[in-house]
C-alpha cells in the first residue's frame, strides 16, 4: 500500500466527524448510517494497511531540525492499531444507542471519530516526537467527551484530567528531549536508539529522566500515585469511558511507556538498574492500589475505573521486567484486557442506561430482567479474575512467565501482587454477579418490571466481544506467537 | 480420533445436560426437570463405568498456548477418585429430587449440580497441572450457587466467604505454577516429580516455598488450617445434598490437588525431610485435634459435622504427609470412606431438617424413634467415622497409623498416631451421643408423642447405599487395598 | 546599494511622519492612515526579508554623510528584517481585534491621538529593530515608552491612570539604568555605534585595564532592559497596565513593546558586548536564575488571580520569564529559542488579549473569571480564539507555545549545569500553565445556568472575528511549520556576530 494511505487512515474519521457536524441529516438513522460506515471503512483500511504494510515512512511536515511528523507502522502499531480499528465500529454502535437520550450528538460525535484517527495517530507514529504531537491530541479531543453531560462533576472531571494529562505529558516531554539529544535518531528501534558513546557517564541522569518520563506518559496509564483522575472522569457516558478511559486513551499511556521502555533507552540500558526496581516497583504498588479502591467503591462505573487502574499496572509490570517475554506478556495484556474491559463497560452501561441504575446494591436481581448482559458480565469478570479458559488467563500466565524467568526478587513479588490482585478482583467482580442473580431475600415480582435487555446495537458489541474472550483464551497461539515475534524484533 | 476420546463423555455430558436445564426455557414442569437432570446424572455415571472399564489412555483436547495444553489422562488416583466421585455424586442427586422439592429455584439447583458433576470428573482426569487448575477454579465458582441457593442473607455471605477462600487458595496454587513451570520440564503429572535439576541451580529453598505455597493453596479446600473456616460456614447454609456433596466430594479435589502436587509435580524424594514436611505434618495434626475440639463444642447439628470433616480430612493429609506408602494407602481408603461416611451422615441431617426443621443437636432426643431407619445408618456411618472395626474407618486409620510408624519422621512418628487416637476418642465423643439421645431419650419424653417421619424412599435410599459401602468398606478393604497400593507407589 | 537598502530607513520615517499627520487627521481618516501605514510598512519588510535572504548577509545604512565612528547607522540583516514584518503582522491584527472596543472605551475626540501614538510604538519598535547606534536606540526606548504610556492612559479611568503612572516610573528607572550604561560605555569606549564599541570592548578585554567598569557597565543595560521588559521580580507594574488599558493597548504592550526591549537587549548582548563575553560574565546565571523565578511565580501569581485579564497578564510575566531562561542558558540554541518565543509568545499573548474581551463582553463586561461561564458559547469566534491561545501557552503540539518549548529544552541539554534546573521548571511551568489557562477554558465552555447575557453573533464583529481567525492561523503555522522560522533566526544570529 502506498504510505500516504497511513495518512488517510489517520485524516479520515477526523474528517468524517467534521462532515457529520456540517450535513444536515434528516434523520438520525442517515447520521448512523454514515458514521458507522466511515468508522467500518477506516478499519478496513487499517487492516488492508496492516496485511499490506507500506515499507516506507510518511513524513507529514517537518518541524524543527530534523524532526519530523512522519508515520511507520511496525510490530507495536500495528496491535495497537488493529485494536483500535477492531473495536472503535463496534462502539460506535453502542454509542448510537447509548446516546440516543443526550443532548449534542453530533458534537459528541466529532470527537469521538476525531479520537479514533488520533489513536490511530499513535499507534503508527515513528518517531516519539510524532507520538507525543498525537499524545497530546489525544488529550484536547478527548476532554469534550469528558464534559459532554456539562454537568458540575464532568466539568470538574474533565479538569482534573486535563491537568493530570498535561502535566504528565510536561514530564513525558523530557524524556523525548532526552532521546532527540542523546538518541541516534528520535525513531522508534526495537532495543532503544540511545548513543551509549554520547551518553557516557551521565547514565545516572538518563535513568532519572527515564523514570521521570515513565510517570509522565504513566498519568495516562493511571499509575499510582497519579490515578485519580481516571474514576474521575467516569462521569463521561459509557461509550467514552468504555472505549476511551478503558482502551484507548489509557493504553495509549501503557503504549507510550513500552516505546519509551522497549524502542528508545532500550531495556538492555534500563535492566537491572534502579530505575528499574523504582518503576517496577509503583507498578506493583499500583496493581494492588487500585483492586483495593475497586472493592470499596460502591459506583459500578468507578470500581471498573479502579479495576482499569489496576490492569494498567499488570501491562506496565509486564513493561517493566524489560525483557522479551516481558514485552509478550505486556502486549497480550493489552489487547485482553482491551476486549475484557470494554466488555464489562459495555455490560454496565448497558445496565445504567436500561434501568438508570449506577451502584451496585441496586442491582439485586437485575440479572433476571438482564440475563444476557449480566450473563456476558459474568464472562467478563471470570476472564477478568483470571479463571483458565478465558483470555485473562492467558495474558497472566504470559505475564507471570516472564517474571519468573527475569530472576528479578521483585518481580517474583509483582507475581505475588498478581495474585493478590486476582483475588481482589474476584471479589470487586463477583458481588456485581452475585448480586444480580442471587439475590438476597425473596424478590419483589413487581419491582423492575420494565427492565430488559437492550436492543442489538448493544448486545452486538457485546456478544462479539465475549466470543473474542472466549476465543482468545482457548486458542492464543497465534496471536502470543505474533507477540513474540514482536519481541525479538522480527516485526 | 482416538478411542481415548471415551475420557470427554463424563465431563462434557452433565455439562451439556446442566447448561440445558439452566437455558432452556422449555423445561418448565418439575417433572421434565426431574428427568433431565436424571437422565443426565445416570448417563453421566455409565459414563464414568465406561472410562474406568475401558482402556483410555491420554487425550489433548487443545492447547491454550504453545506449552500448556489442555490435557487429560487416567491412572490409578484418578480411577480411584472419579469412581467415588461419580458414585457419591450420583446418589446426591438422587436424594436431591426429594429434598429439592422444598427449596425454590430447582431449576437452577440441578443445572449447576450437574455442571459441577462434570468439572469434579475432568478434575479426576486432568492429566497436567493447568488442567487441573482450569477446572479447579471452574468448580469452584460454579459450586458457589450450591452454596448460597437458599438465598438468605447468611447463605450469600457464606457463598462469598466460600468463593474467595478458594480463590484465595486457588491463587496460592497458581503462584506455585507460574515458579514450577520456571523449573521443571513439564506440567503433566508424573510420579516421582518433574522438576529438573539443571534449571533449578541451587533455587531448591526457594522451590520448597513454592511447594508449601501450593500445598497450602490446596489446603483451603481441603479445609487444613489456618484457611479452614469457611467449612464451617459453607456447610450449614447449604441445602442438604449440597453440603453432603461438598464435604464429601468437593474437599477431596483439594486432597486431590495436594497428591498431584506432593507426588506428581514435586515429588516426594524432593519433600522428604525437608521443613515443608514438617510444618505439613504439624499442620495436619492440629487441624486433626483442632478440628474434633471444634466439633465436640458445637451445638448445630451441620456445623458439628462440619468441623468433623475438617477433622477428618485432615487425617488424609496427615497420611499424604508422612511421604510413605503405607500411610498414603491409608489415607486413599479414608478418602473413600470420609466420602460415603460423611456424605450419608448430611444427608442425614438434611434428612432430618427437611423432616423435621430441627438443627441443633439437643432437639434431636428421640429422633430415632421418629426415623429408625435412618437414625441406624447414621449410627453405623458414626461408627465407621471413630473407626471401630469392622468398618472402612478402622481399615483406613490403621493403615494410617502403620504408615506413620514406619516411616523415619522424627517425633512425628509417634505423636501422629496418638494425636489420630486422641481424636478418635473425641469423634466418639461428639458423634455417639447423638445416637444415644435419639435412641434413649430418656425419661421426659413420652414414647408416645413421637410419631412417623421416616424420609421417603428418594432420600432413604442413597443413605442407605453409603452406609452399606462405608461398612462393607471393611468387609472388602483386602478387595480394595491392593489396587490403593499400586496407585500409590 | 540597492533601492531596497533604503526600506529600513523609510518603514521607521514613514511610521514617524505618519504620527505626525493623523494628529491634524479627524478619527476615521486617521485610523485608515494608520492601517495604510502598518500595512505598507509590512510589506516593504517582507520584500527587505526577500532580498536579505537572498543575498544572506545584512548591510549597514548610512544616515547622512558621515561615516563610522561619528555618522548614524541603520543595520539590516534577516532578523531585522523578519521581526520588523512580524511586529507589523501583530500589530495590524491587534489593531483590527481591539477596533471595536476602540471606539467604545475611547472618547471620540480622542481617536486620532490614540492612532499617533500607535504609530510612533511603530516607529520606535522598527527603530530599536534597525538601529546600530546606541544612543538612537536610547532615544527610541524613550519615545517608545512615552507612547505606551499614551496608550496605557487613553483610556480614561482611576485604574489606567495609576497604571500609567507606575508604568512611567518603573520605565524611566529602567531608561535611566540604560542612559547611565550607554554613558559609561562611551566613556570607556569613546564610541556609540554598535559595531565600533564591540572592538573597543574587545581590546579593553584583552588590556585587561577596566573589565570591572565594563561588567558594572553590562549589568546597568541589562538590567535596565528588564525592568523595562518586567522581568520578574519588577513586573509590579504589569498587571494594572495590561488589564485595564484598552485591548489593543494590552495587547500591543504584551506582545510587542516589551519584546522590542528585550530584542535591543539580545542586539547588545551580540553586537556590543560580543556574545563570548556575555556568556563569560556572571550576568547571564542572573538572569537564567530570574528566568526560572519568573516562570513559576508569574504562573503562580495567575493562578491566584480571578480577573481574567490580570490573569493573561501574570502569564506575560511567565512568558518572559522563559524567554529570559533562554537567553541565561547561553548556548546560541538557547538564544535562537529566545527569539522563537519572542515571536510564538507575541503571536498566542496578543491571541489571548484579543479573544478574552469577546468572552468579556459577552459576559456582561465582567473581567471576573466566575462570570465567564459558557461565554463561549456566545462569542464562539473568541471561545475558540482563547482556546487555540491557551493551547499554545500551555505548549501542546500543533501551536506555536510547543516549538519553543522544544528548543528551550533542547538547548537547555546542551548546558549540563542548567539541565536539571531548566527541565524541571519547564514541566512545572507547564503543569503550572495547564492549570490556570485550562481551568479558564473549560470555564468558557461550562454552559451558564439562567444566563442572562445575550449571545454575541458573527456577523456584528466580521473585523474582529477575521483578526481571530488570522491569529488562530498564525499560531498553527508557527507550530506545525516552524523551521523556515527557526532557519530565518539562526541565519539572523550569525549575521549578528
Amino acid at each position: 500500500m502506498q504510505p500516504v494511505m497511513m495518512f488517510v487512515a489517520v485524516l479520515l474519521p477526523v474528517l468524517a466527524g467534521v462532515l457529520a457536524m456540517l450535513i444536515p441529516f434528516s434523520k438520525r438513522k442517515y447520521l448512523e448510517i454514515f458514521l458507522e460506515g466511515m468508522s467500518l471503512l477506516d478499519s478496513v483500511l487499517v487492516y488492508s494497511l496492516l496485511t499490506h504494510r507500506p515499507t516506507e515512512a510518511f513524513a507529514i511536515v517537518r518541524f524543527t531540525g530534523d524532526l519530523t511528523l512522519s508515520f511507520r507502522i511496525d510490530g507495536m502499531g500495528m496491535v495497537f492499531g488493529a485494536l483500535a480499528a477492531a473495536l472503535w465500529p463496534l462502539a460506535m454502535l453502542y454509542a448510537f444507542e447509548y446516546m440516543r437520550k443526550e443532548k449534542h450528538q453530533k458534537l459528541f460525535f466529532l470527537f469521538y471519530m476525531a479520537t479514533y484517527g488520533v489513536t490511530l495517530g499513535i499507534a503508527f507514529a515513528e518517531d516519539l516526537v510524532t507520538m507525543y504531537f498525537f499524545y497530546e491530541l489525544l488529550t484536547l479531543v478527548t476532554v469534550p467527551l469528558v464534559m459532554h453531560t456539562l454537568t458540575r462533576e464532568a466539568i470538574l472531571a474533565s479538569r482534573k484530567y486535563l491537568y493530570y494529562s498535561l502535566g504528565g505529558a510536561a514530564f513525558g516531554f523530557l524524556g523525548m528531549i532526552f532521546i532527540i539529544v542523546y538518541g541516534i535518531s528520535p525513531d522508534f528501534v526495537l532495543g532503544g536508539s540511545l548513543d551509549l558513546a554520547a551518553v557516557g557517564n551521565r547514565t545516572d541522569l538518563l535513568l532519572l529522566i527515564y523514570v521521570l518520563a515513565f510517570f509522565g506518559f504513566g498519568v495516562k496509564a493511571a499509575v499510582c500515585p497519579f490515578n485519580s483522575w481516571l474514576p474521575d472522569a467516569g462521569v463521561a457516558p459509557t461509550p467514552v469511558t468504555a472505549l476511551l478511559h478503558a482502551v484507548a486513551v489509557v493504553k495509549a499511556g501503557a503504549f507510550a511507556i513500552i516505546r519509551l521502555t522497549y524502542y528508545c533507552f532500550g531495556t538492555e540500558f534500563l535492566r537491572g538498574t534502579w530505575a528499574q526496581t523504582v518503576v517496577m516497583t509503583v507498578t506493583i504498588v499500583t496493581i494492588v492500589y487500585g483492586c483495593s479502591r475497586a472493592v470499596k467503591e460502591t459506583h459500578i462505573k468507578r470500581r471498573l475505573a479502579y479495576s482499569t487502574i489496576s490492569n494498567l499496572s499488570y501491562i506496565l509490570f509486564g513493561v517493566t521486567i524489560m525483557t522479551p517475554a516481558g514485552l509478550v506478556g505486556a502486549l497480550s495484556h493489552m489487547i485482553f484486557h482491551a476486549v475484557m474491559k470494554i466488555c464489562s463497560f459495555f455490560c454496565a452501561g448497558a445496565v445504567i442506561h436500561q434501568s438508570g441504575r449506577n451502584y451496585v446494591y441496586e442491582l439485586d436481581g437485575l440479572g433476571r430482567r438482564m440475563p444476557k448482559v449480566f450473563g456476558i458480565f459474568t464472562v467478563s469478570a471470570m476472564a477478568l479474575t483470571g479463571v483458565p479458559g478465558l483470555c485473562g488467563f492467558i495474558s497472566k500466565w504470559n505475564l507471570a512467565k516472564a517474571a519468573v524467568e527475569s530472576d528479578n526478587p521483585l518481580a517474583f513479588a509483582g507475581v505475588g501482587a498478581l495474585l493478590v490482585s486476582a483475588l481482589l478482583t474476584a471479589i470487586y467482580m463477583f458481588t456485581i454477579v452475585l448480586r444480580a442473580f442471587f439475590p438476597v431475600g425473596e424478590p419483589d415480582p413487581e419491582a423492575a418490571q420494565d427492565i430488559c435487555d437492550p436492543n442489538w446495537y448493544m448486545l452486538l458489541p457485546l456478544f462479539l466481544f465475549v466470543l473474542a474472550i472466549v476465543g482468545f483464551g482457548l486458542y492464543s497461539a497465534p496471536i502470543v506467537e505474533f507477540f513474540t515475534k514482536i519481541s525479538q524484533g522480527l516485526f | 480420533m482416538n478411542e481415548s476420546v471415551i475420557l470427554m463423555f463424563p465431563i462434557v455430558l452433565p455439562v451439556l445436560f446442566g447448561g440445558a436445564i439452566l437455558c432452556v426455557p422449555r423445561i418448565r414442569s418439575r417433572s421434565a426437570l426431574l428427568c433431565a437432570a436424571g437422565a443426565g446424572l445416570i448417563l453421566t455415571a455409565l459414563s464414568v463405568l465406561a472410562v474406568l472399564l475401558g482402556n483410555a489412555d491420554t487425550y489433548t483436547l487443545f492447547y491454550l498456548t504453545k506449552s500448556l495444553p489442555v490435557y487429560f489422562r487416567l491412572d490409578g488416583i484418578g480411577r480411584l477418585f472419579a469412581a467415588v466421585m461419580a458414585l457419591v455424586w450420583l446418589l446426591g442427586g438422587v436424594y436431591s429430587f426429594s429434598y429439592m422439592k422444598h427449596e425454590k429455584e430447582e431449576k437452577r439447583y440441578f443445572g449447576f449440580y450437574l455442571i459441577v458433576y462434570g468439572i469434579i470428573l475432568a478434575l479426576a482426569f486432568s492429566g497436567n497441572i493447568i488442567t487441573f487448575y482450569l477446572f479447579y477454579e471452574l468448580m469452584t465458582l460454579f459450586s458457589v450457587p450450591l452454596v448460597l441457593h437458599k438465598g438468605t442473607r447468611e447463605a450469600v455471605m457464606a457463598g462469598l466467604k466460600y468463593l474467595l477462600y478458594s480463590l484465595c487458595g486457588a491463587y496460592l496454587v497458581l503462584f506455585g505454577i507460574y515458579f514450577l513451570f520456571r523449573f521443571s520440564n513439564t506440567l503433566s503429572f508424573t510420579w516421582g516429580g518433574v522438576l529438573n535439576q539443571e534449571l533449578i541451580g541451587g533455587r531448591e529453598p526457594f522451590l520448597l516455598f513454592t511447594a508449601f505455597l501450593m500445598i497450602l493453596g490446596f489446603g483451603v479446600k481441603a479445609g487444613m488450617f489456618p484457611l479452614h473456616s469457611w467449612l464451617a460456614t459453607a456447610h450449614p447454609e447449604a441445602p442438604g445434598p449440597a453440603s453432603a456433596v461438598l464435604s464429601g466430594i468437593i474437599v477431596k479435589c483439594g486432597v486431590l490437588g495436594v497428591i498431584r502436587t506432593v507426588y506428581y509435580l514435586f515429588g516426594a524424594e524432593f519433600l522428604r525431610g525437608s521443613w515443608v514436611q514438617t510444618v505439613w505434618i504439624a499442620l495436619t495434626l492440629f487441624t486433626v485435634f483442632m478440628g474434633s475440639m471444634l466439633a465436640y463444642r458445637e451445638k448445630l447439628l451441620k456445623k458439628r459435622l462440619a468441623y468433623s470433616t475438617v477433622s477428618q480430612i485432615s487425617y488424609i493429609l496427615f497420611g499424604l504427609s508422612v511421604l510413605d506408602g503405607t500411610a498414603m494407602t491409608g489415607a486413599l481408603l479414608h478418602v473413600i470412606c470420609h466420602a460415603f461416611v460423611k456424605c450419608a451422615l448430611f444427608l442425614c441431617a438434611g434428612a432430618i431438617i427437611c423432616k423435621t426443621g430441627r438443627t441443633r443437636v439437643d432437639e434431636l432426643k428421640g429422633i430415632g424413634k421418629e426415623m429408625p431407619v435412618m437414625m441406624w445408618c447414621f449410627t453405623l456411618c458414626s461408627l465407621a467415622l471413630i473407626g471401630i472395626p469392622p468398618t472402612g474407618g478402622f481399615v483406613s486409620k490403621w493403615y494410617l497409623a502403620v504408615g506413620a510408624l514406619k516411616s523415619a519422621v522424627p517425633v512425628f512418628s509417634w505423636l501422629g498416631p496418638v494425636v489420630l487416637l486422641v481424636s478418635a476418642l473425641l469423634t466418639a465423643g461428639y458423634l455417639l451421643p447423638i445416637v444415644s439421645d435419639a435412641f434413649f431419650p430418656g425419661a421426659e419424653y413420652e414414647s408416645g408423642s413421637f410419631e412417623k417421619k421416616e424420609a421417603d424412599p428418594y432420600m432413604l435410599l442413597p443413605i442407605v447405599i453409603l452406609t452399606a459401602l462405608a461398612v462393607a468398606m471393611g468387609v472388602l478393604s483386602a478387595q480394595i487395598v491392593p489396587f490403593l497400593q499400586t496407585a500409590a507407589g | 546599494m540597492d533601492f531596497v537598502c533604503n526600506i529600513p530607513f523609510i518603514s521607521i520615517l514613514l511610521s514617524l511622519f505618519s504620527g505626525t499627520i493623523c494628529s491634524v487627521l479627524p478619527g476615521r481618516a486617521a485610523k485608515w492612515v494608520n492601517t495604510a501605514v502598518i500595512v505598507s510598512v509590512g510589506i516593504m519588510s517582507a520584500i527587505l526579508l526577500v532580498y536579505v535572504n537572498g543575498t544572506q548577509e545584512s548591510f549597514v545604512y548610512m544616515m547622512g554623510h558621515f561615516p563610522a565612528p561619528w555618522g548614524n547607522e541603520i543595520r539590516a540583516g534577516v532578523l531585522e528584517a523578519g521581526m520588523a514584518l512580524f511586529f507589523c503582522m501583530i500589530m495590524l491584527l491587534c489593531m483590527w481585534g481591539g477596533r471595536k472596543k476602540l471606539d467604545e472605551e475611547v472618547e471620540e475626540s480622542k481617536h486620532n491621538l490614540y492612532y499617533i501614538l500607535v504609530n510612533l510604538i511603530l516607529s520606535s519598535l522598527l527603530a530599536l529593530i534597525y538601529t546600530n547606534d546606541l544612543f538612537t536606540a536610547y532615544v527610541f526606548v524613550e519615545i517608545n515608552t512615552i507612547a505606551a504610556c499614551g496608550l496605557i492612559m487613553i483610556r480614561q479611568i482611576g485604574r489606567t491612570l495609576e497604571a500609567a503612572v507606575r508604568y512611567m516610573i518603573m520605565s524611566l528607572v529602567g531608561s535611566g539604568l540604560l542612559l547611565i550604561g550607554i554613558c559609561m560605555l562611551y566613556d570607556l569606549t569613546g564610541h556609540l555605534l554598535m559595531s565600533n564599541i564591540q572592538e573597543a570592548v574587545a581590546q579593553i578585554l584583552e588590556e585587561g585595564t577596566y573589565t570591572v567598569p565594563l561588567v558594572i557597565t553590562m549589568a546597568l543595560m541589562v538590567t535596565g532592559l528588564a525592568i523595562k521588559s518586567a522581568l520578574f521580580p519588577f513586573h509590579a507594574w504589569l498587571p494594572d497596565a495590561y488589564g485595564y488599558s484598552t485591548i489593543s493597548s494590552a495587547a500591543i504592550l504584551s506582545s510587542l513593546v516589551s519584546k522590542g526591549y528585550i530584542f535591543l537587549l539580545i542586539k547588545i548582548i551580540y553586537r556590543v558586548f560580543g556574545f563570548s563575553v556575555f556568556h563569560d560574565s556572571h550576568i547571564i546565571n542572573v538572569l537564567f536564575v530570574f528566568g526560572l523565578a519568573a516562570m513559576i511565580f508569574g504562573s503562580l501569581s495567575a493562578i491566584k488571580e480571578s480577573d481574567i485579564r490580570r490573569m493573561i497578564a501574570f502569564s506575560s510575566v511567565a512568558q518572559i520569564g522563559y524567554i529570559y531562561m533562554g537567553i541565561g542558558l547561553g548556548t546560541k540554541v538557547g538564544m535562537i529559542a529566545s527569539i522563537y518565543h519572542i515571536i510564538g509568545h507575541a503571536a498566542g499573548k496578543a491571541l489571548l488579549f484579543i479573544a478574552v474581551i469577546g468572552l468579556t463582553d459577552a459576559s456582561g463586561f465582567s473581567r471576573s473569571f466566575f462570570d465567564l461561564d459558557g461565554a463561549a458559547y456566545r462569542n464562539k469566534i473568541a471561545g475558540i480564539g482563547f482556546t487555540v491561545g491557551a493551547l499554545s501557552m500551555v505548549g501542546v503540539p500543533m501551536f506555536a507555545g510547543f516549538v519553543s518549548k522544544l528548543l528551550f529544552a533542547q538547548a537547555a541539554v546542551n548546558n549540563v549545569g542548567k539541565l536539571m534546573p531548566t527541565m524541571i521548571v519547564l514541566a512545572v511551568s507547564t503543569i503550572l500553565n495547564a492549570i490556570y489557562f485550562m481551568k479558564t477554558v473549560i470555564r468558557i465552555y461550562t454552559p451558564a445556568e439562567n444566563t442572562e447575557f445575550a449571545v454575541i453573533p458573527l456577523k456584528r464583529e466580521k473585523l474582529y472575528g477575521v483578526a481571530v481567525v488570522l491569529f488562530v492561523i498564525l499560531n498553527i503555522t508557527l507550530g506545525m511549520l516552524s523551521q523556515p522560522v527557526v532557519d530565518m533566526i539562526r541565519s539572523g544570529l550569525e549575521m549578528f556576530a
